[in-house]
């Protein structure tokens, strides 16, 4: 339908628009931020240099030039698909990104699936026994460890588990000559997930308890309970389907929430991933790879939204078109 | 037997300030096919009495005393996995607010099926189907098939009315508790849902408990009447007893501020004061400070029921035979 296509491309259209503006925004403020881009190329090199080797680098760097024409550039060049080397890893930035890029997912699509699975279950055991030992245990566990900062959590765990117990390791994705090893990535990912999955656990497991528990006050509970249907029966048919729309578009939001949550533990577990990239490239003033990493983060976050909206579209009546007695719909635009 | 018999029920709320007395003990029974409005102001725990019957008090409700028996079942010594199996099908419940009362993410038919199978999880789709389009019909909901499929937002509030009490008459309970059924709706459409619980006394000979707070609308329904005081049940009778000879102060204050009394030009007659807090209840009869009527025993002994006739009866000391003859404002035959 034409009407559709329209509103297809004013998305689009938005979207490029969003990224641009990003762009812009990231080009200012990581040229503004104090430093020597030099540093990432040339390293402890930088500081002994003479003022005209000083100049000699800039040129073949292409940093001499103003900013506005240094953006231009960029500009040209990313439309064209390139976005240029990365200093410090001295490669194209683009297979720099796709061989990180898997480890990220991998580690963040882990600990984002166990987080959708076990956020509404936690959830519903805490509404199912409201007040009682198994909601106040789970609601204390959780406010104790929701506390704890990602890097602490990260050490005490590398701490207990890799150096005194000696069960797991405590760095890196893989060993040694052993990425193609499907039980050795496992036991790599141990650690890292489980301080993914525990720093954000809590705050959705509540989200859905106290939802669930405002469902579970509302008068139609009443009704489904006079018709003599078991709380049980109450809580999963009724209660869980009305909190779900918002929840799985809620859950699309925080996709690039949870997957940044990785960028601090990759950092401390030395997890070769997107994170400790992006962590690099905006110490030493890799240009070229924080405005990629930017915009893929960026891209994310518009993509997910938008997807979160599509589903709160989809599961939720009310959000359809309106239904008049006749069974004309009636489009709300 | 009657087919409902609520023997001196109290329910009390532990609040931080004391203990609530929603309910005083409070004994009534209801014959089958019997419509009884219970009448009574906002707060005088009607709708308590209505949840502590059908066991559906919050948590912080306590049913301190008394028993309630349906068909013989004394309910209020059943576990609570038992009354569920009897909710629905021995008892149902209409509520208020239809539009709360109803799942908003969920399609009329498909919340009027989960009614159904409540208790016949057996039942094939095709019958299910028959029955929802049935029950419908039943409460006069026209095109039922058109229907089907619609969300409570896109019915109107008087229909919403009528897809609840589809839902509470799906497993054909002999009982049914309307819950202000008709307040959050027009006058027009108040008369349409009294005549539908009417209706379906008529073709299914539900008995039904009709809780509401407009003396007017139960006129309309009710067989007989409880008009209900601070917790307490102050007077019970037919409808005609209620109507043409009200005993209890209250009442008469009730009918004469009902509207259609009212003159032209002259304000609404309102009764003056407040009712009393429920908790630590004054001694004596608890309308005694609004009472014009009230006599120097009403401040320190709460009055029992007095008998007037076999249907008939009221809890003032206007009745007692040494009570000061007084002109009531209703009835022709003075006091006996």
């Amino acid at each position: 339908m034409r009407h559709t296509a329209l509103l297809w491309a004013k998305k689009l259209l938005i979207f490029l628009a969003g990224l641009l503006v990003l762009s812009l925004a990231v080009f200012c403020v990581s040229h503004a931020a104090p430093g020597d881009a030099l540093t990432a190329y040339y390293g402890e090199r930088t500081e002994k240099m003479t003022p005209d080797e000083r100049a000699a680098a800039e040129i073949r760097l292409g940093l001499d030039k103003p900013l506005p024409v240094q953006y231009a550039r960029w500009l040209s060049g990313a439309l064209r698909g390139e976005f240029g080397i990365s200093f410090m890893y001295k490669t194209d930035v683009l297979s720099l990104l796709r061989s990180r890029l898997g480890n990220t997912l991998i580690l963040g699509g882990a600990g984002f699936a166990l987080i959708l699975v076990l956020a509404p279950l936690l959830g519903i055991l805490c509404a199912r026994f409201e007040g009682r030992w198994p909601d106040r245990f789970i609601c204390r566990l959780g406010a104790v460890s929701g506390c704890i900062p990602e890097f602490w959590l990260s050490l005490l765990l590398i701490a207990l588990f890799s150096v005194t117990l000696r069960l797991l390791p405590g760095s890196g994705a893989y060993c040694a000559g052993k990425s193609g090893e499907l039980a050795d990535r496992l036991e790599h990912l141990v650690l890292p997930l489980t301080v993914v999955v525990l720093s954000h656990l809590w705050y959705y497991a509540y989200l859905v308890r106290s939802r669930l528990l405002d469902e579970v006050r509302k008068d139609y509970v009443l009704l489904a309970k006079s018709t003599g249907l078991k709380p049980r029966s109450i809580l999963f048919r009724h209660c869980l389907r009305n909190i779900m729309p918002s929840y799985l578009s809620l859950m699309a939001i925080s996709v690039p929430h949870i997957l940044g949550g990785t960028y601090i533990v990759e950092a401390v577990f030395s997890y070769p991933g997107l994170g400790a990239l992006s962590y690099e490239s905006a110490r030493y003033k890799d240009y070229n790879l924080l405005m990629l990493l930017c915009l893929l983060s960026g891209a994310a976050v518009m993509l997910c939204s938008a997807l979160a909206q599509a589903i709160s579209r989809r599961l939720d009546p009310r959000m359809k078109g309106d239904f008049s007695l006749d069974g004309e719909v009636q489009n709300d635009g | 037997m009657p087919l409902l018999e609520v023997k001196n029920l109290s329910v009390s709320f532990d609040t931080p300030r004391g203990e609530l007395q929603a309910v005083r003990d409070v004994s009534f029974s209801l014959g089958e096919g019997e419509i009884l409005a219970i009448a009574g102001e906002s707060g005088c725990g009607k709708s308590v009495l209505c949840k502590a019957i059908t066991r559906l008090l919050p948590d912080t409700a306590r049913i301190k005393g008394g028993s309630v028996t349906i068909d013989g079942l004394t309910l209020s010594s059943l576990p609570e996995r038992k009354v569920q199996k009897l909710r629905g099908k021995l008892f149902s419940m209409v509520f208020q607010d239809a539009m709360s009362a109803l799942n908003p993410s969920l399609s009329i038919g498909a919340q009027i099926a989960g009614a159904v199978r409540v208790h016949s999880p057996r039942m094939k789709r095709a019958a299910v189907r028959a029955r929802v389009l049935e029950l419908l019909g039943l409460v006069g909901i026209g095109r039922a098939a058109d229907m089907y499929a619609l969300y409570p937002h896109n019915l109107s509030g008087g229909q919403r009315q009528r897809v609840v009490t589809a839902v509470a008459l799906a497993s054909g309970p002999r009982l049914l508790f309307a819950d202000e059924p008709t307040t959050a709706l027009d006058a027009g459409l108040q008369t349409q849902i009294l005549d539908l619980l009417r209706d379906i006394r008529q073709s299914l000979g539900t008995s039904t408990v009709l809780i509401s707070h407009d003396l007017g609308a139960v006129a309309r329904a009710a067989d007989r009447v409880a008009v209900m005081y601070a917790g307490k049940i102050v007077e019970i009778g037919t409808a005609e007893d209620i109507f043409y000879d009200p005993r209890h102060p209250y009442t008469w204050s009730l009918l004469l501020s009902l509207p259609s009394r009212a003159e032209r030009g002259r304000q609404l007659r309102a009764i003056a004061g407040t009712p009393p807090t429920l908790i630590d209840p004054p001694a004596g009869d608890a309308f005694a400070p609004r009472n014009p009527w009230a006599l120097e025993i009403d401040y320190e002994q709460a009055p029992p029921m007095f008998r007037v006739t076999d249907t008939h009866s009221a809890a003032t000391w206007l009745l007692d035979p040494r009570a000061p003859k007084i002109t009531p404002p209703f009835g022709g035959e003075g006091h006996a």
